[in-house]
C-alpha cells in the first residue's frame, strides 16, 4: 500500500473498487486488524485499532477467507461466534434464528455445514458478520458465487442494513452492484488510491461525463498503471 | 472467551472417530503391554514394582506421541481451513486462542490418562502402589504434556504450517526419547549425564522409578527429578510466549 | 675335607627331601575350610536377589597364594548343573593371598531366576595345588514367584479396548445420522 488516506462517515455506503491485486483485501485486513501496517494510524468510530476488543463490538467483516467449521451446523456456528461475542441465552437464539431467517437458510439450519452449496455459506458469512448487530460493516466480495436472485437477496438486505445506519464498507468486482448500492466510491490501483468520490464527482474528475462506473474504472486503472 | 474455544475443540476435533480412534490404539497398546509383561517368560520373573515402571514409561511414551501428533496441528489447522481470520475478527486474542488449544490438548491428555488408570489398578494389585503410581503418572505426564505443548505451539506459530511443525515436532520428540531408553551404562560420559539430567523424559522415567521401584512417594524425595520438568515447562512458555510476539507483529494472516 | 663333603651331601639329601615334600603338598588340596554362614535364609522366590554370604579360612601353617573361589549350583530337583549366566554376574571371586590361619568374608549377589530345589558348593582353587577345596553342601529351595495371575488381566486387557471401540462406532454413527 502506498500512502492510502481513507474517511468513511457514519452510514456512508461506500464501494471499494480495485483489479486483482490492487491491495483491496490488504485494505480491508489492515482496517480491521488482521494485517499490521508498517506506519500510519487507523480509527473506527473513533477508536484506534489497539482497542481490540471494541473494535470487535461494533465491526462485522465477511474476509476473503471462507472458511467454516464444516463439522458444525449453522445454528451451532452461529452460536460458537455468538458466544464468542457475549450475547447469550434467549437473546442468542433469538438472534440466530431471525439473522438465519434473513439469510434464507432457516430450513437447513440443522444441517453440518459440510453439506452446503457455496452459495449457502456465502449467506452464512453474512449472518456471522451481522451476529453481533455491528455498526460497520466490512464486506470483501460478499455477492461472490451466488446466484443472480442470491446476488439480489443480499442486496437488499445491506440496503435494509444501511438505511438503518450501519456503514457499509463494500469490495467488490461487481461494478453494477457498486454502482447500485454506494453513495461513494473509492478506486484503488498498485496500492495507491487513485480515485474517490460520488460516480458523479468521478465524472467530474475523469471528465467522462455520462460514461459509466465501468468506464470510469477502466479510465483509471488503465491510466495508473 | 477461551473455554468457547476450548469446548469448539473438544466438539470438533476431539469428540471425533479419529481422537477416539487414538484412544482404542492407545488402549490397545497398554493391553498389550501388560499382558506381555504378566506372560513372558523372562519377564515376568521380574519384580512386580519394575513392571509397573515399565508400564508407567509405555503410559508416558504413548501420551507423548499422541499429544505431538495432535498439538502439531491444533492451531495450524484454523490457519490452513481459513477459519482463522473470522475467529481472529471476534473480540477473541491470541492469548484466549491459545488458551483454548492449550486446555483442549490437555483434554486429550486427560483422556488418555483415564484409559491408563484400569492398567495402573490391575497391575499394582497387592503392592500398594496403586494410587502412588496414578498420582505420579498424573503429575509427571501434567508436566510433560504441557512443556512439550508449550513447546510444539511455539514451533506452530513459527512455522504457520502442520506439515513443518509435526516433522520438527516428532525430531524433538524422539531426540529426547531415545536417550532416555539408554541403560544407566551408557550414559557414563560428561555429556550424557548433564543430558540426562535435563531431559524432561528422563526425569519423568527417573522420578517413577523412584517412586514404584525405590518405594520414595512423597513430592521432596522426588525434587530432583520435578525440578527440571517444571523449569523446562518454564522455558518452553518462554519461547511459546517469544513465538506468539513475533507471530502477532507478522499479523495473523501473512501478506505474502 | 671329608667332614665338610659330607655336610653338604647330608644337606643336599635334605634339601631333596623337603623338595618330594613339597611335591607331595603339591597333589593335595589347599588347606581351606569355606562354609555358607547365611544358609538358614538362603531360601527364597524366584525373582528375588539374595547374598550369599560365606567364609574361607586357611588351615594350614602357610599362607594360600593366588586363591579363587567359585561358585557351583546344581539343580537337585531335575539333577541338572545350573548355568549361572542368569543367577550370578560375578561365578569366581579372587581372593589373592590368605595367611595361615586367617579368616576372610566371602559374598555373592545371586538372582533366583527359576523355582526348585537347588544345591551349593564353593570351590576354591589356589597357586601350586591341582586339585580344588570344596566346601560342604548348602541346600535351599527356590519358591515360585507369586505373580499376578495373567487372567486378573484379562477382563482389562480386552475389555478397554472392546469399550473403546464400541464408544468410536456409537461417535462416527452418530455423526453420519445427524449428517
Amino acid at each position: 500500500m502506498d500512502g492510502l488516506n481513507l474517511h468513511i462517515k457514519k452510514s456512508e455506503f461506500f464501494g471499494f473498487l480495485g483489479p486483482n491485486g490492487a491491495g483491496k483485501t490488504t485494505t480491508i485486513r489492515m482496517i480491521t486488524g488482521i494485517l499490521t501496517p508498517d506506519h500510519g494510524t487507523i480509527r473506527i468510530d473513533g477508536h484506534p485499532l489497539e482497542d481490540k476488543q471494541k473494535i470487535a463490538s461494533v465491526i462485522g467483516v465477511i474476509p476473503e477467507s471462507r472458511g467454516f467449521y464444516e463439522w458444525m451446523t449453522a445454528v451451532e456456528y452461529l452460536g460458537f461466534f455468538a458466544d464468542l461475542y457475549g450475547i447469550a441465552g434467549k437473546e442468542k437464539e433469538e438472534r440466530i434464528n431471525l439473522l438465519l431467517a434473513e439469510v434464507d437458510l432457516i430450513k437447513r439450519k440443522n444441517s453440518r455445514i459440510g453439506t452446503y452449496s457455496r452459495g449457502m455459506r456465502q449467506r452464512l458469512g453474512l449472518a456471522r458478520a451481522l451476529i453481533n448487530n455491528p455498526q460497520i460493516l466490512f464486506l470483501d466480495e460478499p455477492t461472490l458465487g451466488l446466484d443472480p436472485q442470491g446476488q439480489e437477496d443480499i442486496q437488499l438486505l445491506l440496503k435494509k442494513l444501511n438505511a438503518k445506519g450501519v456503514t457499509v464498507f463494500l469490495s467488490s468486482h461487481l461494478l453494477n452492484e457498486v454502482s447500485n448500492l454506494c453513495s461513494r466510491i473509492g478506486i484503488i490501483n498498485n496500492g495507491t488510491l487513485v480515485a474517490e468520490g460520488t460516480i458523479h464527482e468521478l465524472q467530474e474528475k475523469t471528465k467522462l461525463k455520462d460514461k459509466t462506473l465501468t468506464d470510469i474504472f477502466l479510465h483509471l486503472t488503465h491510466k495508473s498503471s | 472467551m477461551f473455554t468457547h474455544i476450548w469446548k469448539k475443540e473438544i466438539q470438533g476435533e476431539l469428540y471425533t472417530w479419529k481422537s477416539m480412534l487414538w484412544l482404542v490404539i492407545a488402549s490397545l497398546l497398554f493391553s498389550f503391554t501388560s499382558y506381555l509383561l504378566l506372560t513372558n517368560k523372562e519377564l515376568s520373573l521380574l519384580d512386580q514394582t519394575e513392571l509397573l515402571w515399565l508400564l508407567g514409561k509405555i503410559i508416558v511414551g504413548v501420551a507423548l506421541l499422541i499429544l505431538t501428533i495432535d498439538a502439531s496441528s491444533i492451531i495450524n489447522v484454523e490457519f490452513e481451513r481459513e477459519t482463522a481470520e473470522s475467529l481472529f475478527l471476534s473480540p477473541v486474542s491470541l492469548r484466549d486462542f491459545i488458551l483454548g488449544k492449550l486446555l483442549a490438548s490437555i483434554t486429550l491428555w486427560a483422556a488418555v490418562f483415564l484409559v491408563s488408570i484400569p492398567y495402573i489398578i490391575v497391575t499394582s494389585a497387592g503392592s500398594h502402589l496403586a494410587w502412588a503410581f496414578i498420582g505420579y503418572i498424573a503429575l509427571l505426564g501434567m508436566l510433560g504434556v504441557v512443556g512439550f505443548v508449550f513447546l510444539i505451539f511455539g514451533i506452530s506459530l513459527l512455522y504457520r504450517s502442520s506439515k513443518n511443525t509435526i516433522t520438527t515436532s516428532l525430531i524433538i520428540l524422539l531426540a529426547f526419547a531415545t536417550p532416555a531408553l539408554f541403560t544407566s551404562a551408557l550414559k557414563n560420559d560428561v555429556v550424557s549425564q548433564v543430558f540426562s539430567k535435563i531431559n524432561p523424559i528422563d526425569n519423568i522415567f527417573n522420578s517413577l522409578d523412584n517412586v514404584l521401584v525405590d518405594y520414595k512417594i512423597s513430592v521432596i524425595e522426588n525434587w530432583q527429578f520435578l525440578l527440571p520438568l517444571v523449569i523446562f515447562c518454564a522455558i518452553t512458555f518462554l519461547f511459546l510466549f517469544l513465538s506468539a510476539k513475533r507471530f502477532t507483529q507478522q499479523g495473523i494472516i501473512r501478506n505474502d | 675335607m671329608i667332614r665338610p663333603m659330607k655336610k653338604t651331601f647330608l644337606l643336599s639329601v635334605l634339601l631333596l627331601c623337603v623338595s618330594f615334600v613339597t611335591r607331595a603338598h603339591a597333589a593335595e588340596a589347599p588347606p581351606l575350610s569355606m562354609q555358607i554362614l547365611s544358609s538358614k535364609t538362603l531360601s527364597g522366590t524366584a525373582g528375588d536377589y539374595v547374598t550369599v554370604e560365606g567364609q574361607i579360612m586357611n588351615t594350614g601353617l602357610q599362607a594360600v597364594n593366588d586363591l579363587t573361589t567359585y561358585l557351583s549350583l546344581v539343580d537337585t530337583q531335575n539333577k541338572l548343573p545350573v548355568d549361572l549366566e542368569d543367577w550370578s554376574a560375578e561365578k569366581g571371586l579372587y581372593i589373592g593371598t590368605i595367611d595361615a590361619h586367617q579368616a576372610l568374608p566371602l559374598n555373592w549377589k545371586i538372582h533366583f531366576v527359576k523355582a526348585g530345589t537347588y544345591s551349593l558348593i564353593i570351590v576354591a582353587e589356589a597357586a601350586g595345588y591341582e586339585i580344588p577345596q570344596a566346601s560342604t553342601i548348602t541346600k535351599f529351595n527356590v519358591s515360585p514367584k507369586r505373580n499376578l495371575n495373567p487372567r486378573q488381566v484379562l477382563p482389562v486387557a480386552l475389555g478397554t479396548p472392546i469399550i473403546l471401540i464400541f464408544i468410536l462406532f456409537l461417535v462416527t454413527y452418530k455423526r453420519r445420522v445427524e449428517e
